[in-house]
């Protein structure tokens, strides 16, 4: 095998890494806060990639609005599940149970609404960026190269936002702990509704990098979705910056792993990875991570 | 918890009257055949009571035992296979391959539950059960030399008939009837032995274990070994419950039985009965399963109906449907002083906060 064919797939490796990061991102950052799952979460995903479908196909927006509405509307979507469904649930006794069973009842009933309205026909989205970049001697796709960048900016916005602002401030001191966060004068209401927002915004940028080269159906959501859970529970469940770094090394670890074995039983690999850490580490690998973060 | 000595008095009161509500609500469902007569009927009845003792199962690990897991479907659709595989290759009869079904499943489940007794945080939980749910639906799909992959298997026996007392009974896609009674027998069978447990020495350690781990682990109970039991019973109970729909149905697909989708359907009848209580699984199965056939028109709805269900039921009616019908209702469906919350536990100690409104 050669040097750059092997080069190829680490950076494919990433590119995966990074989306595995972004949407692992958004379920730690409702994790971290609020301790609820969201099982729901791919199917915001999968929402946004039918919003920007429907903006270019039938709507016939200009590629720009067509981004815009899902980077818009799908935090919008998320924070008003949070407000009618979850929200409420987390003032009662067994509000563990009950937000789980609602995320999955949410996630099966949206897979079935869209599968029953727009049917189960696979719809493709352009590519945002044709061509090629070429580095040295070797070749990536711009969409490929595009994916990664806009993964790190808003990775790193996200880092920002959390370190430096007020509101940052606020989510990261409800996640250590809410009830002091509470004394402090800072409304768990609104940064509940915050860390819906922000991981429905991750999940639109997500989405909007991805549906050109995946394409948009009603499940195109739950394969990734289940991968962002693996990656949440390597980075010790609801730490953002673990999460992150699992998920670039997942990506990697995957795309060794491509070259290694059938595709056929790649999910019982990280099903069975889950599983493993989750019996050995339960604060996950980086969960060292998360006590200096 | 203490266990308050009265309070067990009152309770020994109540088993002839569980006892009493089961043989009922059963009646009533085959009654409900009688007098309408038509095959369809008893058809829809027999799959609500397959889905019935399926609830059953999985209720007594997620409400009465208090463990939160969310990945039963692999025991169904093990138990199912297995028994399918063994009475199709080897011919053996389905009355023994539906135990041996439901032992397998049972067998496994000690293989799920360790990673379960080793965490305490309920989306834990949740994400290793549904995982290992997961891992059952693809090996059935990868295994295309004994399941058949995707496509599914097709020409499972049915259950070969009985002498009993010189009646002959049947069980054909013709003759219903048999199955009707095979499955009450097995429901009416595994909800008597669930209100036995609750109220012996056993079931009250297992509250204990459930409500409150740390203090019933410091008067000497090994919370790990009630966790296990109940688990196994759980995944037995489910097992038989798939055995006995591999032979009644006689085609089983990985979608129809290993997919999250048929927990979700579960938990949406389970929670409408009420979480936590002996004839809840039977109430909702009954309700959802007669309402979704009252409504054929929305046939193809129903996966959106089960989704939409489990949300509104846990954000409006999270004890299900017995306070609706009063004291009564509630009381027979709950068989009070068994489990004071139906099972819902509560934890006020991990809630992260009290919302201010």
């Amino acid at each position: 095998m050669n040097i750059s064919l092997i080069l190829e797939q680490l950076v494919n490796g990433l590119v995966a890494g990074s989306m595995y990061a972004l949407m692992g991102g958004g379920i730690a950052m409702v994790y971290g806060t609020m301790k609820v799952m969201n099982f729901a979460h791919g199917e915001f995903f999968m929402l946004g990639g039918y919003l920007m479908y429907a903006a270019l196909d039938y709507f016939h927006l200009p590629m720009a609005l067509a981004i815009a509405i899902p980077i818009v509307c799908v935090p919008l979507i998320a924070m008003a599940f949070n407000e009618v469904l979850f929200a409420p649930l987390m003032k009662r006794d067994n509000w563990e149970m009950g937000t789980i069973v609602t995320a999955l009842g949410l996630s099966i009933a949206l897979q079935a609404v869209v599968l029953r309205t727009v049917g189960a026909e696979y719809f493709t989205v352009p590519y945002l960026f044709d061509g090629f970049v070429r580095i040295g001697d070797f070749q990536l796709p711009a969409q490929r190269v595009a994916i990664l960048a806009v993964a790190l900016v808003a990775i790193a916005l996200m880092e920002l936002f959390l370190g430096k602002s007020r509101a940052g401030w606020a989510l990261r001191a409800t996640s250590q702990d809410a009830q002091a966060a509470s004394v402090v004068g800072i409304s768990t209401r609104v940064v509940f509704l915050m860390a819906f927002g922000l991981s429905g915004l991750l999940a639109a940028i997500a989405v909007v990098m991805l549906a050109p080269i995946q394409s948009v159906n009603p499940w195109m959501g739950s394969s990734l979705a289940l991968k962002a859970f693996v990656v949440v529970i390597l980075g010790g469940m609801g730490s953002f910056r673990g999460t992150i770094l699992a998920g670039f090394l997942l990506g990697l670890v995957e795309a060794v792993g491509v070259m290694l074995t059938s595709s056929e039983w790649r999910e019982i690999f990280f099903f069975g990875l889950l599983i493993v850490v989750l019996w050995f580490k339960p604060e996950g690998i980086f969960g060292a991570v998360r006590r200096k973060a | 918890m203490p266990l308050d000595r009265t309070n067990m008095n009152q309770k020994l009161k109540f088993p002839m009257i569980a006892l009493g509500g089961v043989l009922a609500a059963v009646a009533a469902s085959l009654g409900l055949f009688f007098v309408s007569g038509n095959p369809y009927v008893l058809h829809v009845l027999i799959l609500a009571m397959v889905w019935a003792l399926f609830g059953a199962g999985w209720n007594l690990s997620f409400g009465i035992g208090g463990i939160k897991a969310f990945g039963h479907q692999a025991f169904f659709a093990i138990s199912a296979y297995v028994s399918a595989i063994l009475s199709l290759r080897l011919g053996l009869s389905p009355w023994l391959t539906i135990f041996i079904g439901a032992l397998v499943a049972a067998a496994l489940s000690v293989v799920v539950v360790a990673p379960v007794l080793r965490l305490r945080s309920a989306p834990q939980i949740a994400i290793v059960t549904l995982a290992f749910g997961e891992i059952a639906r693809i090996l059935i799909v990868n295994f295309k030399g004994l399941t058949n992959g995707e496509m599914g298997l097709a020409g499972i026996p049915t259950l070969p008939s009985l002498n009993l007392l010189g009646t002959k009974v049947n069980f054909s896609s013709s003759e219903k009837l048999g199955y009707a009674i095979v499955i009450a027998l097995m429901l009416v069978l595994v909800l008597t032995v669930t209100q036995m447990f609750r109220r012996s020495r056993f079931g009250m350690a297992m509250t204990a274990v459930r409500d409150a781990q740390d203090a019933a682990a410091s008067l000497g109970l090994n919370p790990t070994t009630y966790r296990v039991c109940i688990f196994v019973a759980s995944a037995l109970v489910v097992g038989l419950a798939g055995g006995f729909y591999a032979h009644y149905l006689q085609v089983l697909t990985p979608s129809d039985t290993s997919s999250v989708v048929l927990m979700v359907m579960v938990i949406s009848m389970v929670i409408t009965g009420g979480l936590g209580t002996l004839l809840g699984p039977v109430v909702g199965a009954l309700l959802i399963s007669g309402a979704l056939e009252y409504f054929r028109a929305f046939e193809d709805y129903r996966l959106v109906i089960y989704g939409v269900a489990v949300v509104l039921i846990i954000r409006f009616m999270p004890d299900g449907v017995a306070p609706l019908f009063g004291r009564a209702a509630e009381r027979l469906l709950r068989l009070r002083g068994s489990t004071g919350n139906g099972g819902a536990v509560p934890s006020k100690r991990d809630a992260p906060v009290q919302v201010a409104e």
